[in-house]
């Protein structure tokens, strides 16, 4: 702790600030050290490892088949990505086949997560500033998501939707026109949105020019997903190492343009997500057009035993870049599962871009990287 | 003197966007409400609205059982257990036991998918508390039962077609995964 002594000869030294574990900003058991100077940030030590769960070692207690649900708790907010990211995995091993209905109803209901997860990280980070009627705005969509969720897989949080080769269930007709839908219910009220929360003064304010992460930082503390691109890189997994069916739909990949300030401030990091908000709209209503018959699941026997070898996959979650690397030793249980997670690497930004804002600000600044406790620990 | 300008612009600038997010928020005066008043004032019990597909608390019809043990295999967390006992009198093999732990469930749903009769169910039921854990545990066997083996070209019985029918539906409809 540095001691010295003021401009008026007082003593005066720095106050140590615990930030959680218990915080309503902190979206979870999360817990900041923070070394203050009146209201100005000297250091801010992020520490987690509140929520470890070992996700990744019961991987490897896990039949192959046995373990989907259980990647469900590694982003309870994105559950389907991270079901995706082991399917995937696991299908690359096993080489197995997905049926392009399949894939198609897994886009559908990853695009579905992903806008009830910004729908989460828009809505938290008005609370988180003081904006209390935003956050109920997006929870009632949410809640519609929620819905539709339930009658595609049966689960309203922790679907298990997908199966190694494809999904568990395939997505009805009926199921498809209510998505449209809501669609069209939902894209109107993003406008809504912008009229009560981005386009407040109050908001702009409190934002714009604020914990700016500049492209080199984001690129060197391995930024991904939406909080890169606010920072002005154009990076999307979806578009630059396509999987799935991604490369046969159209999409534009949403950048930071420093709309009310400078290039990847934390207003830039909120309004990339409300735009991809609208991208995923797009991408889900071309997958509902396009939707081929056929199985939805490919033949893959019960005893799934994929030969020995490694890969590693890449899927684009609404944290960001998402990454199984998955070992088989030819048995029937994962020799090693690791997860490699956006919100982890977002971290660690925290420490280098908090030196020097307001207490107040680094509040702003968690909410911007919307990092998940879950995810982080995994 | 631009200061002074700026100063005002940024007053009225916050005090029109206040007004307009109001605006959205009086306009839900008029529009349908979108909460509920759980559980006192709501028209229809919730467990009737919900899909074919929701997982909800398991439920086993021991009638058509035929005691494979794939769900108990497949369970991630080995939450069924299955006692079976071959009976000295009958020379048939009984059920001992058939045990759910509602407590530790995750709800997947593998079980059902590896039923080859559709007797393992989810159910729309989803309101489990009680005051002790153990009542969280369902027992489907109170006495012992045969096995259930499938009859060569058909049941004749009603009650058994009945059975099977529901089983064969609820498999089509959810735990299948072929369109």
């Amino acid at each position: 702790m540095s001691e010295a002594a003021g401009s008026t000869g007082l003593h005066t030294e720095d106050m140590t600030l615990n930030v959680g574990p218990q915080h309503p900003s902190t979206h979870g058991v999360l817990r900041f050290v923070v070394k203050t100077d009146g209201e100005v940030i000297n250091e801010a030590i992020p520490d987690v490892g509140y929520l470890h769960r070992s996700i990744e070692k019961i991987g490897e207690k896990c039949t192959w088949h046995g373990y989907v649900p259980y990647t469900d708790r590694a982003d309870y907010l994105a559950a389907m990505f991270a079901n995706q990211g082991f399917c995937m995995a696991a299908e690359r091993l096993g080489g197995v086949e997905v049926p392009p209905r399949g894939e198609y109803c897994r886009v559908i209901a990853c695009e579905l997560n992903r806008v009830a997860s910004h729908l989460i990280a828009v809505g938290t980070f008005g609370q988180d500033i003081g904006a209390i009627t935003p956050f109920l705005h997006a929870l009632r969509e949410r809640e519609s998501i929620n819905d539709l969720m339930e009658e595609i897989c049966g689960a309203r949080l922790t679907y298990n939707y997908l199966r190694i080769g494809g999904v568990g269930y395939d997505i009805k007709p009926e199921t498809c026109a209510r998505i449209a839908a809501f669609l069209d219910h939902f894209e109107p009220i993003v406008d809504e949105y912008n009229r009560l929360l981005s386009n407040n003064k109050i908001f702009i304010e409190r934002l714009a020019d604020v914990a700016v992460i500049s492209k080199e930082d984001a690129l060197q503390y391995n930024l991904v997903g939406p909080n890169l691109r606010a920072s002005g890189v154009q990076w999307d997994i979806r578009r630059d190492i396509p999987y799935s069916v991604y490369p046969e739909l159209d999409f534009e990949v949403p950048v930071g343009r420093g709309e009310r300030g400078t290039q990847g401030d934390s207003y830039d990091r909120y309004y990339v997500r409300i735009r991809e908000l609208l991208e995923s709209c797009r991408i889900l209503r071309q997958c509902l057009d396009k939707m081929p018959e056929g199985p939805a699941v490919a033949k893959v026997a019960r005893k799934f035993k994929p030969p020995a070898g490694e890969t590693y996959v890449r899927i684009e979650a609404p944290r960001g870049d998402m990454g199984y690397y998955v070992v088989s030793d030819g048995s029937e249980y994962p020799y090693r599962v690791r997860i490699r997670t956006g919100s982890f690497t977002a971290m660690s930004i925290i420490d280098k871009i908090s030196p020097g804002i307001m207490v107040a600000d680094l509040i702003a600044l968690i909410a911007s990287l919307d990092v998940d406790a879950p995810e982080i620990d995994r | 003197m631009s200061e002074v300008i700026t100063y005002f612009q940024n007053i009225k600038d916050t005090v029109s966007s206040i007004f307009e997010g109001m605006s959205i928020t009086f306009s839900h005066f008029v529009r349908k409400p979108s909460t509920v008043q759980y559980p006192d004032r709501i028209a229809q019990q919730v467990q009737d609205t919900l899909p074919l597909r929701y997982r909800g608390i398991l439920e086993v019809d021991m009638d058509i059982c035929t005691g494979c043990l794939a769900c108990e295999r497949v369970c991630p967390i080995n939450c069924i257990a299955i006692g079976i006992e071959r009976n000295a009198e009958t020379n048939q093999r009984d059920f001992t036991l058939f045990d759910i732990d509602i407590c530790k469930c995750m709800y997947c749903g593998l079980c059902m998918e590896a039923c080859p009769t559709g007797s393992i169910r989810h159910t729309q039921e989803f309101e489990g508390a009680c005051n002790n854990p153990a009542g969280l545990v369902r027992h489907f066997v109170t006495e012992n039962v045969p096995l259930y083996k499938p009859k060569k070209g058909g049941e004749t019985e009603t009650r058994m077609i009945q059975k099977v029918d529901i089983g064969k539906r609820y498999m089509d409809e959810i735990a299948e995964p072929e369109s």
